[in-house]
């Protein structure tokens, strides 16, 4: 029944539509009888709700259409003008189309209304003024036979049909027809000697009254109307109510989206700034309001953003529903028997995804029937049942969908696979060795493959799956294939619910931060840096028992490793398509939901960048483009072990003394003093800076290269030790010696100085000439220079 | 009575026309620095100026585009024009400022050195550029000549249009 009722309800939503247009149209026509044009128009109207209610059973509805489409039929081909007489009648008729078309949205069934009276007048004006009868007559004759009955349901009993049985309805039909044929005798007779023909003008052909006609000739209905519809679920309800539904331009929804993700950034910039004003007033009394309305803004800001994407909804039946005449066809000119289940087609996705998945999904079923499923004969033999069966399952996943395509055919082969991608050589030897049966069910997706031995009508080109994979990858999507040689292939396409708005890791590289999409993200690892391997070239780790290739993401976007990476590194296991990759970064931010937006025209098309996103701080944090990633770092000669060599090229060849720079970190002017005085005489360039953090800006400043440092240990803001231990994370400052120059005496003391990098612990008070000759001793200045 | 009504009304057309000739035949311009020349860009053209704040640095572009930056919600390209003309880069000082320039649906921002002032200049005081210099892809709209100095009037399309 529900079926039934979801049809009904685009006939009805239809219908109204199609009302609203014919009162205009009527209106116009009043003025303008001869304008053929509008006639035509109309005549459509009323043909096409004809069609449609006599495929739903509503004959008293259909009675009525049927005789106005007669008299409009006439008009539209000359035989008769429209005179404010004959509109009358019309516009009459169509009242009460709108009366029935209430009643079956409140009920479900068009009786109560009595429409005898109007088509009466309809058929007066269209028998009384015809001057050829026959041409009329083809197509009242059927049609009249079957609104007999209802004209008797009116007056009568109203027999309940919906319980009663097929063999039951028939008698009744036959009975009514019986009674009626008795009644007006004379005038049916002339019809019936013109036309058992069914009307050709008909637009459903699947309007026979089969029991359950009801999944094909939904599409149908659909399809002849152009503009999308907002989809509502089948209400459960006996009664169909007509769904208040709007048609809304694409447009304008895509603008709601658009400031939807507005608010969503603003509603991110409002916590980060709730948490810091949280931070700093903490105890305080409005602290609890402030909280409260950023919870709620927060609270509705995301019910909106759900909201505003369920309009964007389409359910995956939309394109499902092709799929049972394509495999009636594709078992035909293949000779195979093979079933179709379809399952969840009620899943909902964004349209523009719906729109994107349904020619991947045509490959894969084509590939599934051509390659997967056996004849019947292979598949006895195998104690196989002889129909094959393709099952299409869509379902929820936490963000995304799932459209999983499962057969039960001869499964893939990962050696027959690997051999063929090496004839053709889309791969080489070495990497079929060490390729992974996962991995080679992957290789079905590089063009140019195809394991069809002859190039069939259906398959075999080498392009299908090579389509599937790239329009999957447009979505962010993932493809995962699975199978079993022998006894079946199963594949899952993973899609995000949507484009706009994202769920994204926040990863960090030195001081920049990048966003991935989540629905890329397979997982996150913690390793050390011995885990990393080097294997031609390309570093590698080992992942549970796989082989991942490792790319750092500073290679790919260019950064500048100015500070030392520590022991750790995290790879965040990228997953696209078939492919996965290991993405080295340096931390993990944290994962936020972010507003794609583009990087605007100027800089459209940089590879690797899918666009940019604002934060809760204000600043722009770029989007990586996962597909184009993996495509840059196939090409990428990593660099993940060799990061220290290129520091040493940052030391120019010293001419004179003065190139040497050595700087002061003391608190303590006079002690700053006291060393720039044994340093004097050597002619090197002094920087001093009185205290940790003073130099360490110094130093990211970049602008002069420091040959040596001496460092004060007790100093405010930031001590020696502290300092120590940031430069030395600091890739370029890797090598500076440090030089404690400090009062404090104890082991402890010079353990910890040794402990953050200090080479030299050079203990007040000093002889001049001893700190200066540690000094040159530590920057290897050059004696012919003094 | 219509006779003098008339003359009234031609005297206003006139009027009127006069003043749109004046209109017409001042540019007005905002003038900034970069390195030790002066330049100069059709006030139209100007979305706002404002004060330097943090960027984006984006991959694979040019080093003049610094990267990208956020002016109330729109991600928009940030150009250094002391880069883009071949001059050494400059710590940004307190004179420093942004100017968000906007052709058509191009927009970005540029990095100069220092604004002067707006400039009311006469069209007939602009010339071309020089010979030299011409040509479709000169980035140079004309030079105004103003009392004592030269000021090089640059042409926003080509500001903004792509080039790597």
């Amino acid at each position: 029944m529900d079926e039934f009722q979801e049809i009904l309800q685009d006939f009805l939503v239809e219908s109204f539509e199609l009302i609203e247009q014919l009162d205009q149209d009527l209106v116009e026509l009043e003025n303008t009888p001869e304008d053929l044009e509008l006639l035509n128009g109309i005549f459509r109207v009323a043909h096409t709700v004809k069609g449609a209610s006599s495929f739903l059973n509503f004959d008293v509805l259909t009675h009525l259409t049927h005789h106005m489409e007669d008299v409009l039929n006439k008009a539209r081909h000359g035989e008769l003008l429209i005179t404010p007489d004959v509109m009358d009648v019309i516009l009459e008729s169509i009242d009460l189309m709108k009366q029935l078309l209430f009643t079956i949205r409140d009920t479900s069934a068009d009786a109560g209304v009595d429409v005898v009276a109007c088509v009466v007048k309809l058929d007066k004006i269209s028998g009384g003024d015809g001057e050829v009868e026959t041409p009329v007559a083809q197509e009242v004759a059927p049609v009249q036979e079957e609104t007999v009955q209802v004209e008797e349901i009116v007056s009568d009993d109203e027999p309940d049909y919906d319980n009663m049985g097929a063999d039951e309805l028939e008698a009744e039909i036959e009975r009514l027809l019986q009674e009626r044929q008795s009644e007006d005798k004379v005038k049916r007779e002339a019809k019936i000697a013109a036309g058992e023909s069914v009307p050709s003008l008909d637009p459903t052909p699947e309007t026979e009254p089969t029991p359950e006609p009801a999944p094909a000739p939904a599409p149908e209905q659909v399809a002849t109307t152009p503009v999308a519809t907002v989809p509502t679920p089948a209400p459960v309800k006996r009664a169909a109510t007509v769904e208040q539904t709007i048609r809304v331009d694409v447009k304008r929804l895509d603008h709601l989206m658009n400031l939807i993700g507005e608010l969503v950034l603003a509603k991110n910039r409002l916590i980060k700034i709730n948490d810091d004003v949280e931070e700093r007033y903490e105890g305080e009394e409005f602290l609890e309001e402030l909280n409260q309305v950023v919870s709620i803004v927060s609270l509705v800001t995301t019910d909106l953003q759900i909201a505003v994407m369920k309009t964007r909804m389409l359910p995956i039946g939309k394109v499902f529903n092709k799929f049972p005449r394509m495999i009636r066809d594709l078992t035909r000119e293949l000779d195979k028997k093979i079933e179709l289940e379809i399952f969840g087609e009620d899943t909902e996705l964004d349209k523009s995804i719906v729109e994107e998945v349904g020619d991947p999904l045509v490959h894969i079923i084509r590939n599934s029937c051509d390659h997967g499923i056996e004849i019947p004969a292979v598949r006895t033999e195998q104690g196989k049942p002889e129909t094959g069966t393709i099952t299409l399952k869509a379902y929820n996943e936490g963000n995304q969908i799932v459209i999983q395509i499962d057969d039960d055919g001869k499964g893939l082969d990962a050696n027959m696979l690997k051999d063929k991608c090496l004839e053709k050589s889309l791969i080489t030897e070495k990497e079929a060795e060490n390729m992974g049966d996962k991995e080679a069910f992957g290789l079905i997706f590089k063009p140019g493959f195809s394991t069809a031995e002859a190039v069939t009508n259906v398959s075999g080109r080498g392009v299908g799956m090579d389509v599937v994979k790239t329009n999957i990858e447009k979505v962010n999507g993932i493809i995962d294939i699975d199978s079993e040689f022998g006894s079946g292939t199963s594949i899952k396409l993973k899609i995000p619910l949507t484009l706009a708005i994202i769920q994204a890791l926040l990863v960090g590289v030195q001081e920049e931060h990048y966003a991935i999409p989540l629905a890329s993200v397979l997982e996150t690892v913690r390793i050390s840096k011995d885990e990393i391997y080097t294997v031609e070239g390309r570093s590698v780790m080992r992942l549970r028992e796989e082989v991942l290739s490792l790319v750092h993401i500073g290679d790919i976007f260019e950064v500048e490793r100015i500070l030392d990476s520590s022991e750790h590194a995290y790879v965040v296991v990228l997953g696209l398509g078939t492919s996965k990759l290991g993405l080295i970064v340096d931390t993990l931010v944290g994962q936020e939901e972010i507003v794609i937006k583009s990087l605007g025209e100027y800089l459209k098309g940089i590879k690797g960048i899918a666009g940019g996103t604002i934060r809760g701080d204000g600043g722009v944090t770029l989007i990586v483009d996962v597909v184009a990633l993996m495509d840059i770092a196939r090409n990428v000669k990593t660099t993940v072990m060799t990061d220290s060599s290129s520091n040493a090229a940052v030391a120019k060849e010293k001419s004179k003394s003065s190139d040497y720079v050595v700087m002061i970190v003391d608190d303590s002017k006079m002690d700053r003093t006291i060393m720039r005085k044994a340093l004097e005489p050597l002619g090197v360039t002094l920087v001093e800076a009185s205290d940790g953090q003073e130099a360490l800006k110094i130093l990211k400043q970049g602008d002069t290269h420091f040959d040596a440092m001496l460092v004060d240990i007790e100093m405010p803001r930031m001590d020696g030790y502290t300092l120590a231990n940031e430069i030395k994370k600091y890739n370029r400052y890797k090598n500076l010696p440090l030089i404690a120059v400090t009062s404090r005496t104890g082991k402890s003391d010079r353990m910890r100085g040794v402990e953050s990098g200090m080479v030299e612990y050079i203990t007040k008070p000093y002889s001049s000439d001893y700190l200066s000759s540690v000094v040159q001793r530590n920057m290897n200045f050059k004696s012919e220079f003094l | 009575m219509s006779d003098k009504l008339k003359q009234i009304i031609n005297k206003q057309n006139e009027k009127q026309e006069e003043s749109l000739i004046r209109t017409e035949d001042v540019v007005q311009l905002v003038g900034f620095v970069i390195g030790e020349e002066e330049y100069a860009i059709p006030i139209l053209a100007i979305q706002e100026i404002i004060k330097p704040f943090p960027w984006t640095r984006v991959p694979q572009v040019p080093k003049y585009v610094v990267g990208v930056f956020n002016m109330r919600g729109a991600v928009i390209p940030l150009i250094d024009l002391r880069l883009k003309f071949g001059l050494s880069p400059l710590n940004q000082s307190d004179e420093t400022r942004f100017i968000v320039m906007r052709h058509g649906d191009d927009i970005a921002g540029f990095i100069i050195d220092r604004l002067t002032m707006a400039i009311r200049i006469k069209k007939t005081d602009i010339g071309p550029p020089p010979d030299t210099l011409a040509g479709d892809d000169t980035m140079i709209d004309g030079v105004g000549k103003q009392e004592d100095r030269i000021i090089t009037i640059l042409k926003v399309n080509k500001l903004l249009e792509r080039d790597f």
